[in-house]
């Protein structure tokens, strides 16, 4: 099978479902060292896509800019139809309906658990908060976490932490959610507890883009994989054409160093 | 949240490739904010700059600096000239003061401080406990209240007497103040402190070349006995060498008459050029900072607004030299002419004195009560005061800084030292010191501005510092607006050089570290 | 924690000094061998301890000397304490200077009861050690002191041809025969108190520190009733002076009942804490925080300065004025935040605060007159119309936003009439009060102004906008650059000339508005230390998650940020304190100034300055000593990382 026939294939399923995230030509400078270049990719609705990629590959720099959190310079980012630009209401519409985790959970060391998640939809979603906490209860409850809720992060441990703060991202209602290497900080007896509740998330049909390391998830779970080397693209597929047969020599490399 | 756009034919979003109205514009919004905001405080600056100016005119008070030139009915307590001409003169005979001050006082308080500090990390018991009580007593009591207990237990000291005090007469003590030996500059001290610094900058040399020979051989070197011997032997031969450098004087005689030379349109032309300059080398490395391999990154809008400040600053830098001021072309041509004028003379060729003479304080009587005389250095009650006063003070500050540098040094680093065998002066010297003296030396450079500052206090008691004579030639001539100005350009020079000295300091040491 | 993941701590830098250099604590060793250990451990160490030693001997026996000499005008300090205090308040008025002390009593036993942290106990042990040093002291005192002047029957010391006679040593030793006493009682309070057992868990015996500081300020407030400390004053410009009674009514009692007030609201403020949950406590910080905020205003301006207010003005003026921006800007308010108002609401707020800017123009060019407090309060409007897209939407939120306006609107007007309301108290100066008090007055007004501004400063410098940041930066350092001496006299000699004429400044303002505006550049250097060690991710998850900028800087950056410069920020407070002093230089009658100028130019005690002197070093020094002692106690609080 050839890469055209592996992409006709996750086409053919996906292919009814609206756009949910489209890069077209995405470019990105730090200073003189460019950090992606003419990334293009249409990501589904309810599809989960892996990137994977050596470290410096971009693919952190590339979810970041899918959130704004980096501006990139050229071409075009649309999420769920609005385009990222310059346009202050467009980025706050895009902020609250996308997600992110992050790698070092980045939970807010000051606020309680519950706190923590019902921030955002207070101010931002304008929610009451008798309706915000019985959402990030529920929220708690969907992690595996509910008798936390009134500890501070500093008091859970590194799964618990990364649980919370999928907790957080979710009660924003987002429509997508970005993971930025979830499970890289933490010890590996945890791994498992946030990878369990990103597959629940997963089934449950939300639209996921994960970095990540865990080859075992990329297989289990995503309906694609993206692999990416300097900045680029080198390779899209589904996880049996990844993992069994790659076209292209430089996945070939990554696979055997990592496998 | 509405979810109008997500139709999946996306060509058909009208948004696409548009520009949002500037409200809605994320890098319009930025700068017009910061615009808005500039206008909001330059307009605030300029109606209370206005206001002022219609209060001076009601109450018939001109503005501008002319009073610097004029006489001052009065004479200054102490300084190198206690009846000086003019308000300017003054008003510099303030700032030696305040800068001999800062100096003086900078030196005995790190001396102190240090001790102090060490001192309270010490194990025995009672210097520790001593050191404590210093420092927690000194620094807890505000500095004025300090300065003026000084000045009234001084006051209450007995009288002078005619008869020889301490130490064979080299120290007096008394209401009046302290007496100690004066050191001077002679004559011929220019020329011979070329002398010293050729000889300081040999010794480097020599020092250098003498570690690095110890480095590689292991043999005992003595590098500071070969840098503090370079310095004698120069400083020796200097001494009575140096009527030789008498022709100095006149290469700055040429500098000074070729700055005079100089018109306020050609300073006006080269401060325009320069501000040009600055803007042209910002923009190009700007946008060198935006070139990639592959060409010229796309510049974002946000850039745009940069370089246009850049070059908007460059042309009010020229608008402000050419119309706004023109005063200050020909400000610099004669403050710059008079600056070389001054050396020139220091190097003249009469200049063949000897360079540093010491005297023993004297007591004379001139009226009914003895006094001291011209001899000594008289610290007089007022000087005596601030300076003892913002040298305790500061002295307890500088110690809680050296004690916070040396405990900053992990406790490791003497075990390893002891482990490797080290004597305890080496390992203080080699590896203690070094480490918190980068951590020292930053809140160091602090305490010596805040002494810098503190020798205004001055003005309680009535010592000739600047800010005093400040207020003597404010009250004699109504210029407050200018003395104020003449007091913060003062000052902040001197925060700028002392930072610039121990900015200096500590690059070398990061240096160091690598 | 079990997982070494990456715990959000607060800052990058340790918080802390490295305690873990310090020497733990010792064992118990002999004391021959602790003073060979600690004092003759090497030779030149024996040297230090006696060229030290010599030292301090001596220090500390002309200390006493001075201070217990029978020639020391003390009098002049005790007579003169109202002055040194609260300079010329009225006498028949003085009640309300109480009345600022007992509130303040009050709400700080309130607080202490509410929130201290219990678990600071302090062992018996230790306050035995301290005890047994204290007498130890005393004795050595006693036997330093050089003997006593003998004085005659006639009041006059006693001379012969080569000056005073002085008491023989053994004469001296049992004339202070009282100390030896206290001494003795000391000692054996602190044997008594190293013989408490220990708990049945085997901890030490302790009491709260807290506690203990209430017990010993009953001793003090005691002894005014029982011992005859003597009773100096100035009656009607009359000395009186006697020493055998105790001192006067007008002194002990409303310390008493000061002493027992705070008690009082301590014992009330620990009931309360016992009966209520977590969320009350925390509705009721809030609540007792602001108190704090609003007090020293309503003390100064409303009970110190008692406004003569004029009813018909209030009632025609300045009430309309109030209920209409109330009215008015609530609705303007709820309206902004209407759902669905979107950018068209922050355009409106934007106009307002061009309305509000443009009153301040009109002002300076005379277009139409105004009253200030009217432009004040468009200015206000602007400010929480420009947050009220933060308060959209929900009902519950945009109530409390209108809420808080009228709030506001209340307290700012209430307070504008008031500050123009020509006072009821007449003191001999311009200022209301002086002396201690007015050294109170401005640090706490220069702190509570230049707090926000400090914040604001530092959130400039540290922003993303160049231009803001420039400004901020180029505000700081100049300001950092000058003596404060220079920004005062720039304050009170050069400020009314940039005033418009009919407008007037006083001393005290001027003053206050000088060391506001250096003390915010040094706070604001403090606060950017705090924001710097907030890292990158936190400012990430806050964009992540959609929070504005603002919303971003109050509930994520500042918090924590704030959290992290408590100690330089209290060590600013002690600065801005002792920087008080500088009052006295620009003419205002202050603590310094009573014990410099005004109390040795009384005929009594003409040139008597020494002791004025060393008694304000000593109200100083206790303030700033225990504020320092304070902060490092939080510093190793927060150090230790409670959460």
């Amino acid at each position: 099978m050839s890469i055209s026939d592996a992409t006709v294939a996750v086409s053919e399923e996906l292919a009814a479902r609206d756009d949910m995230i489209v890069c077209r030509g995405v470019d990105k400078w730090f200073g003189d060292f460019q950090a992606l270049s003419g990334i293009t990719a249409t990501i589904k609705e309810q599809e989960i896509v892996v990137v994977l990629g050596p470290s410096g590959s971009g693919k952190s720099t590339w979810i970041r800019c899918i959130n704004r959190l980096e501006a990139h310079q050229s071409g075009q980012i649309i999420v769920d139809g609005i385009e990222l630009s310059n346009d202050l209401r467009n980025i706050e519409k895009i902020r609250s309906e996308v997600g992110m985790v992050f790698q070092q959970f980045n939970l807010f060391p000051h606020l309680t658990v519950i706190d923590n998640i019902t921030l955002a939809p207070i101010w931002v979603r304008r929610k009451s908060r008798p309706e915000a906490e019985e959402q990030a209860l529920s929220l708690l409850e969907r992690v595996g976490i509910p008798e936390q809720a009134e500890k501070f992060p500093g008091q859970l441990s590194g799964g618990q932490q990364q649980r919370v703060a999928i907790a957080r991202a979710l009660a924003m209602e987002p429509r997508v959610m970005l993971f930025d290497e979830p499970t890289s900080a933490l010890d590996p007896e945890m791994i498992k507890e946030v990878l369990d509740v990103m597959e629940e998330l997963a089934r449950s049909g939300m639209t996921m883009m994960v970095v990540t390391h865990e080859m075992g998830f990329a297989r289990e779970v995503a309906d694609r994989i993206i692999f990416m080397e300097e900045g680029e693209i080198v390779e899209v597929g589904t996880p049996h054409h990844f993992f069994t047969e790659p076209a292209e020599e430089r996945t070939k490399m990554f696979l055997s160093q990592v496998l | 949240m509405s979810n109008e756009g997500a139709a999946g034919d996306i060509a058909s979003l009208s948004t696409l490739g548009t520009r949002p109205p500037f409200y809605r514009d994320a890098t319009v919004v930025k700068w017009l904010s910061q615009v808005v905001g500039l206008i909001l405080v330059l307009l605030g600056l300029f109606f209370l700059a206005s206001q002022a100016q219609n209060n001076l005119e009601a109450r018939d008070i001109a503005t501008g600096y002319d009073f610097l030139g004029t006489a001052l009915g009065s004479d200054l307590g102490s300084g190198i000239d206690t009846d000086p001409d003019t308000s300017g003169r003054a008003l510099w005979v303030g700032m030696v003061n305040t800068i001999r001050l800062a100096i003086a006082g900078i030196a005995l308080a790190t001396i102190l401080g240090v001790l102090v500090g060490v001192g309270r990390l010490s194990r025995n018991w009672i210097v520790s406990r001593t050191s404590s009580v210093f420092v927690e007593t000194l620094r807890n009591i505000p500095l004025l209240v300090q300065i003026i207990l000084i000045f009234v237990v001084i006051a209450s000291l007995p009288r002078v007497e005619t008869d020889q005090g301490p130490i064979h007469g080299w120290l007096h003590i008394s209401n009046t103040g302290v007496s100690i030996p004066r050191v001077t500059i002679g004559d011929g001290f220019y020329q011979w402190i070329i002398f010293v610094i050729v000889g300081a900058a040999l010794g480097w040399q020599v020092m250098r070349r003498q570690e690095r020979r110890h480095d590689l051989t292991g043999q005992q070197t003595y590098p500071w006995l070969g840098f503090t011997g370079v310095v004698a032997v120069f400083a020796a031969v200097g001494w009575f060498a140096h009527p030789a450098l008498g022709w100095g004087g006149a290469i700055f005689d040429a500098i000074a008459d070729g700055i005079d030379a100089l018109t306020p349109g050609i300073v006006q032309l080269v401060i325009s050029l320069l501000a040009i300059a600055a803007a042209v080398q910002w923009i190009r490395r700007f946008l060198a900072s935006h070139r990639t391999p592959a060409g010229l990154t796309k510049l974002i809008d946000d850039d745009y607004f940069r370089i246009i400040f850049a070059a908007a600053s460059a042309v009010l830098v020229i608008l402000f030299v050419t119309l706004g001021w023109p005063g200050l072309s020909s400000w610099i041509i004669n403050s710059g002419r008079d600056l070389f004028e001054v050396i020139a003379d220091k190097f003249g060729d009469g200049r063949t004195g000897v360079p540093i003479t010491a005297y023993r304080p004297d007591i004379e009587q001139l009226g009914n009560f003895p006094n001291y005389g011209p001899a000594g250095l008289n610290l007089i009650q007022a000087l005596a005061a601030v300076y003892f006063g913002v040298v305790l003070y500061t002295a307890a500050f500088i110690a809680e800084v050296v004690r916070g540098g040396i405990l900053a040094v992990p406790k490791g680093q003497s075990e390893a030292a002891q482990a490797l065998g080290l004597r305890r002066t080496t390992m203080l010297r080699r590896v203690i010191l070094p480490q918190a003296f980068r951590v020292i030396l930053p809140p160091l450079g602090n305490q010596y501005l805040n002494l810098t500052k503190n020798t205004s206090l001055a003005i309680a008691i009535g010592y000739s510092d600047v800010v005093q004579v400040g207020q003597t030639v404010y009250n004699q001539t109504g210029k407050t607006l200018e003395v104020v100005s003449i007091w913060m350009l003062f000052y902040l020079a001197c925060s700028l050089t002392i930072s610039v000295v121990v900015n200096f300091f500590n690059v070398r040491m990061r240096i160091v570290e690598r | 924690m079990a997982d070494g993941g990456d715990v959000p701590v607060i800052g990058d830098k340790p918080v802390i000094e490295r305690v873990a250099a310090r020497p733990a604590e010792e064992t118990y060793r002999s004391p021959g061998e602790w003073v060979r250990k600690n004092l003759f451990p090497t030779p030149f160490n024996s040297f230090l301890t006696v060229a030290v030693g010599l030292f301090v001997l001596f220090s500390a026996r002309g200390l006493l000397n001075f201070v217990f000499s029978e020639e020391r005008g003390w009098d002049a300090v005790r007579t003169n304490l109202r002055l040194i205090f609260t300079h010329a308040y009225p006498e028949e008025q003085y009640v309300r200077v109480w009345v600022c002390v007992g509130v303040v009593a009050v709400l700080a036993g309130l607080s202490l009861g509410l929130f201290a942290s219990r678990g600071d106990g302090l062992r018996l042990r230790k306050i035995a050690n301290g005890l047994n040093a204290a007498a130890v002291a005393i004795a050595g005192g006693i036997v330093l002191r050089e003997p006593s002047v003998l004085v005659g029957a006639d009041g006059e010391t006693v001379r012969d041809g080569d000056g005073v006679v002085r008491q023989s040593f053994a004469e001296a030793m049992t004339d202070r025969w009282g100390w030896w006493l206290v001494a003795a009682i000391l000692a054996v309070i602190a044997l008594a108190l190293r013989r408490v057992p220990e708990r049945s868990d085997g901890s030490h015996p302790a009491v709260r520190a807290l506690d203990f500081a209430v017990g010993a300020l009953a001793v003090p407030v005691i002894s005014a009733w029982v011992y005859p400390w003597g009773h100096y004053a100035f009656a009607d410009g009359e000395f009186i002076a006697e020493p055998g009674r105790t001192v006067a009514m007008s002194t002990k009692l409303p310390w008493t009942v000061m002493w027992v007030l705070a008690v009082a609201s301590l014992i009330a403020g620990r009931w309360v804490r016992s009966r209520v949950d977590e969320r009350a406590l925390a509705r009721l910080r809030v609540v007792v925080s602001c108190t704090w905020l609003l007090v020293p205003f309503v003390l100064y301006w409303v009970v110190l300065r008692d406004p003569d207010l004029d009813w018909d003005r209030i009632l025609t003026v300045d009430m309309p004025l109030a209920l209409a921006f109330g009215i008015g800007g609530g609705i303007v308010l709820r309206w902004l935040t209407k759902d669905g108002i979107g950018e068209f609401g922050r355009i409106s707020a934007v106009a307002l605060l061009g309305l509000a800017a443009f009153h301040w123009v009109a002002a300076f060019m005379g277009w139409y007159p105004m009253l200030q407090k009217v432009r004040i309060s468009f200015l206000l409007l602007a400010v929480m119309a420009l947050l009220a897209h933060n308060f959209s939407g929900e009902a519950a939120k945009r109530r409390r936003l209108v809420l808080a306006w009228f709030v506001i609107t209340t307290v700012f007007h209430y307070f504008a009439t008031v500050m123009n309301t020509p006072s009821t108290v007449e003191t001999p100066t311009e200022a209301l009060i002086g002396g201690f008090a007015v050294t109170l007055v401005v640090a706490v007004f220069t702190l509570m102004l230049s707090f926000p501004l400090g914040v604001v400063l530092a959130l400039a410098r540290t922003s993303r906008l160049p231009i803001f940041r420039v400004m901020s930066t180029a505000y700081i350092e100049v300001v950092r650059g000058v003596p404060l001496i220079t920004i005062l006299i720039f304050f009170v000699v050069i400020l009314p000339l940039f005033l418009p004429a009919n407008m007037e400044i006083s001393l005290f303002a001027s003053a206050t508005l000088g060391y506001t505006l250096f003390s915010a550049a040094y706070l604001a250097e403090n606060v950017r230390g705090g924001l710097q060690s907030i890292r990158r991710g936190q400012y990430e998850a806050s964009d992540a998650v959609g929070l504005s900028t603002v919303q971003r800087t109050v509930f994520i950056v500042l918090p924590q940020s704030l959290r992290a410069s408590i100690p330089p920020l209290v060590g600013q407070v002690i600065a801005t304190f002792k920087e008080t002093s500088l009052l006295a230089i620009i003419g205002v009658f202050d603590i310094l100034r009573m014990a410099n100028s005004v109390i040795p130019a009384q005929t009594q005690f003409l040139g008597i300055k020494r002791e004025g002197l060393l008694f304000v070093s000593l109200v100083y020094w206790v303030f700033s000593y225990m504020l320092s002692k304070q902060s490092q106690r939080l510093e190793r609080r927060l150090g230790v990382g409670e959460r």
